[in-house]
């Protein structure tokens, strides 16, 4: 590690040409467990230049509060819900945080609840937990869910109510298994909720990442992926849908370290009203091992008002030749006129037109998750916000 | 089936290596001060009898380099030593006004980058030579004078025209832009300065050719270029630099003033030596129906950091960067562009391809900016990267930035290896590997060449093959 990557909040102010050494590769950036190794940040950071800073400050003070969320959970049969201590989970070898909000969580939250899926389960029913908050608390989360070898499983992890929750949230998957987990947030309009999602891929084990993230006013999610070994597949399909006043940030970093892995990311999000924001950055390494490596993403954002704004980065970083395909694609706009026209001349009302746009935008990937329930609440939840969108356009009119 | 084409291959290890790699006895350079420091500032000045104005603008982006801080982003800039460079070199010779004037030495430096054939066949309208930060040689045609076009070496420009030069000097990319913009505008020299009136349409190319002759020198060229309504001009802007022991600095900064309905399109190929660290500042303004076009190519140099940038600023003005780069053994090729939409219904296009072998490093790095009123605009971005060997990086960078609803983005990124299936498909066809290879590069950096001026089309194909070189019988 460099001087400049220990002391990231210094590195605008190097004035002589002697330290100035600029991170060569996405796989530079500092993990740690210790708080102190992340300094608060200013905004000019990398990492933190699109994401209000200024409104996350409880967020980003390191003191334990001691408050947590309301809890409900339904596991199936063999499933466990433990906890561990934090020594312990340091002592696992996983990957350790990568920025401050993270590093505070793992280090203040007081123990690990562990969720196990037993080697070779198939669960025909997925695990549900649901978190609610009831007030603008500080809530440090940390979860760690493991999948033993060749179990096949489904996660549904929801967040709702009003909180600022700061979260670590780490999934290890065993030789062979096969995880989908969704992660929903659908917050009050006044809650912050600052995730980093650590997945571990596992030989030939597939992991399916999806969030949804419709609530908050401000929701950073950070998801990391790394393989264990050869012929992992990483699947992350993100939905979200940004109203005025609403920040919602996804940051993807999808480390290619073994050989023969496979990554696929689809991103799609509508922004509506006239300080929505969202974010969008896709990270990609492939580490000179990783020969064989297959990986797209994809990004597309819809803006439906004025005044929304988006920014999607898709970086790419390609450290050897024998690859399999890298590529990624970013898309930014409204939805086509030709689209429109088409409907209204077949006799569609344009409000109804446009609601259908949308629904056909959204719906290809709402249909990729595979799982009936929250595909259909997914769907009623994007039916609501546009219903919201035509009164507004209605209003306007 | 192979797995290290470098071993099939041995030719391909040649690929970035510099072929015109010779200098001439360095005796401009010997006197000229190392370091930088107010002094050597206000000498440039002096030496050049520059107005109060300029030496104050010198004066104050010194100040300004001086606190602005090297880029936290990009590429390791730490083998630039600021204290170890020579800032200004005098060409010991006059300027000469035909090819025959030119002293021996000089002439014979040209006449390996082919200049006299260039200029014999009146390809180019005219040629600025740049040697050693002074322009000695210079002509231009006379129908284009007649025209009123001005196409002089900047220093002139700043002579023989100062108040239009005034108008326009550090407008599109002020001292205090970045680090390098202020290094450029404190202790500038060279470059070129063309007008080009309103309704004036330049037929053939303006064409310049920079060279770095002496050893630690950096080259801090200026060129300044203002297209008049309804005009259009092509500049072409080549370089190459012969090879020396230490790490070489070129900081040139470029701006483009393109007036109401006008096109101005800068072609560019760089091929300084792999010790150069190139780090350039280009930016052109549009105003209403203007289209500004940057034809980019990067093949030598140790480090580019190069964006061609346009700013959007009238209704249905048009941004074009098509960008190529080749990254060899110890390259860092780190170019892109950037488009600001600032204006209702403008459009831009990026097409960037790269390659990269040998371990070089190629970075496509881009921002595509829509700002709050700018409705209806279109921005597309393609980035395709080739790889020939398992060693080599390539990255991809875009950053876009949208504040408004009305508009259209688009970006989408390749990166590929020249597969098997193409090199056994040409193979089977009776071509030897070398060939087949030659041609896949060929091939994907096509779009890029046929924008080219004939000459510089033919030179890229030739530097390719050069690169290729063993890989093609």
């Amino acid at each position: 590690m460099s001087l400049l990557t220990q002391n990231p909040g210094q590195q605008a102010h190097t004035h002589s040409a002697d330290t100035m050494v600029p991170d060569q590769s996405r796989g530079e950036r500092p993990r740690s467990f210790e708080v102190a190794d992340f300094p608060m940040p200013t905004g000019r950071e990398e990492e933190w230049r699109f994401t209000p800073v200024g409104d996350l400050g409880a967020l980003l003070a390191d003191e334990a509060t001691g408050a947590c969320l309301d809890w409900e959970e339904s596991l199936p049969e063999g499933v466990t819900l433990g906890s561990m201590s934090v020594e312990e989970w340091r002592g696992l070898g996983l990957p350790r945080p990568a920025d401050r909000p993270a590093a505070i969580a793992a280090a203040r939250s007081g123990g690990v609840a562990v969720l196990d899926i037993p080697a070779e389960a198939e669960l025909t029913e997925p695990v549900r937990i649901r978190l609610t908050g009831d007030s603008e608390q500080v809530v440090h989360g940390h979860l760690l869910v493991r999948v033993g070898r060749f179990a096949r499983a489904t996660v549904i992890l929801e967040h709702a109510g009003t909180s600022r929750y700061a979260e670590q949230l780490t999934v290890t998957t065993e030789d062979g298994a096969d995880l989908t987990l969704v992660t929903t947030q659908e917050w009050a309009d006044d809650a912050q909720h600052l995730a980093q999602h650590d997945v571990v891929v596992g030989r030939d084990a597939r992991v399916r990442h999806v969030a949804v993230t419709l609530g908050g006013e401000v929701v950073r999610v950070c998801t990391n992926a790394t393989y264990a070994g050869t012929g992992g597949t990483f699947e992350g399909f993100g939905v979200y849908f940004s109203d005025a006043g609403q920040h919602l940030e996804h940051r993807l970093f999808v480390d290619h370290e073994a050989p023969h892995c496979r990554s696929n990311v689809e991103y799609k999000g509508a922004l509506n009203g006239d300080t929505a924001r969202a974010v969008w950055i896709g990270d990609v390494l492939i580490r000179a091992e990783a020969e064989g490596t297959d990986t797209y993403e994809l990004n597309r954002n819809l803006l439906l008002s004025d005044g929304a704004r988006a920014d999607s980065v898709p970086n790419l970083e390609i450290e050897t030749g024998e690859i399999a395909g890298a590529g990624h694609a970013s898309t930014t706009g409204r939805f086509d006129d030709q689209h429109l026209f088409y409907l209204q001349s077949r006799g569609i009302p344009e409000d109804e037109a446009r609601r259908l746009v949308v629904r056909g935008f959204f719906a290809a990937i709402v249909s990729r998750i595979g799982i009936p329930e929250v595909t259909e609440r997914l769907m009623t939840a994007i039916e609501d916000e546009l219903a919201a969108v035509s009164t507004q356009a209605g209003e306007r009119a | 089936m192979s797995t290290n084409i470098e071993e099939l291959n041995p030719g391909l290890k040649d690929l970035g290596r510099y072929e015109y790699g010779w200098h001439d006895t360095d005796s401009a350079g010997a006197s000229a001060q190392r370091g930088l420091s107010q002094a050597v500032v206000d000498d440039i000045a002096e030496r050049k009898s520059e107005p109060e104005w300029m030496r104050a603008l010198r004066r104050k982006a010194l100040g300004l380099f001086e606190k602005k801080p090297m880029p936290t982003w990009g590429s390791d800039l730490t083998g630039i030593d600021f204290h170890n460079i020579k800032y200004f070199v005098k060409s010991t010779e006059q300027q000469a006004t035909s090819w025959e004037d030119l002293p021996e030495d000089i002439k014979n430096t040209y006449d390996k980058l082919g200049i006299p054939e260039a200029e014999k066949q009146r390809l180019v309208a005219g040629v600025a030579a740049q040697y050693e930060s002074e322009v000695v040689y210079h002509q231009i045609r006379e129908d284009l004078e007649e025209k009123g076009v001005i196409f002089v070496d900047t220093d002139s420009g700043l002579r023989e025209h100062e108040d239009l030069f005034r108008e326009y000097f550090g407008t599109v990319i002020p001292a205090g832009d970045n680090k390098f913009s202020a290094l450029n505008t404190a202790v500038w020299s060279g470059g070129s300065f063309i007008y080009v009136p309103p309704g004036v349409h330049v037929d053939i190319p303006l064409q310049a050719y920079f060279r770095i002759n002496t050893e630690n020198m950096g080259q801090f060229e200026r060129t300044l270029i203002i297209a008049d309504e309804g005009s259009y001009v092509h500049y072409v802007e080549g370089c190459t630099a012969p090879i020396y022991k230490t790490d070489s600095l070129h900081s040139a900064v470029v701006e483009i003033v393109v007036k109401k309905n006008a096109r101005v399109r800068y072609t560019t190929i760089q091929n300084w030596s792999n010790n150069v660290y190139n780090l350039v500042t280009k930016r052109a303004t549009c105003a209403e129906g203007a289209t500004m076009e940057w034809v980019d190519g990067n093949i030598g140099s140790k480090v580019t950091m190069k964006y061609p940038a346009v700013f959007l600023m009238g209704e249905h003005a048009k941004g074009e960067t098509l960008s190529i780069a080749f990254a060899g053994e110890g390259q860092h090729q780190d170019a892109g562009s950037k488009m600001v939409h600032a204006a209702p219904n403008t459009s831009s296009n990026i097409v960037s391809k790269s390659v990269a072998r040998g371990g070089g490093r190629t970075s496509y790095r881009g921002l595509v900016q829509v700002l709050e009123g700018a409705t209806k605009s279109k921005a597309n971005v393609v980035c395709d990267a080739l790889l020939v060997d398992t060693i080599s990086r390539s990255d991809t960078y875009p950053y876009v930035d949208v504040r408004e609803d009305d508009v259209e983005m688009g970006h989408e990124a390749t990166v590929s290896k020249v597969s098997d299936d193409q090199l056994f498909y040409l193979q089977s066809r009776g071509m030897s590997e070398e060939e087949a290879m030659a041609m896949i590069v060929r091939g994907f950096v096509e779009p890029i060449a046929k924008e080219l001026p004939m000459e510089y089309a033919l030179e890229l194909n030739r530097l390719i093959e050069l690169q290729m070189e063993g890989a093609v019988g």
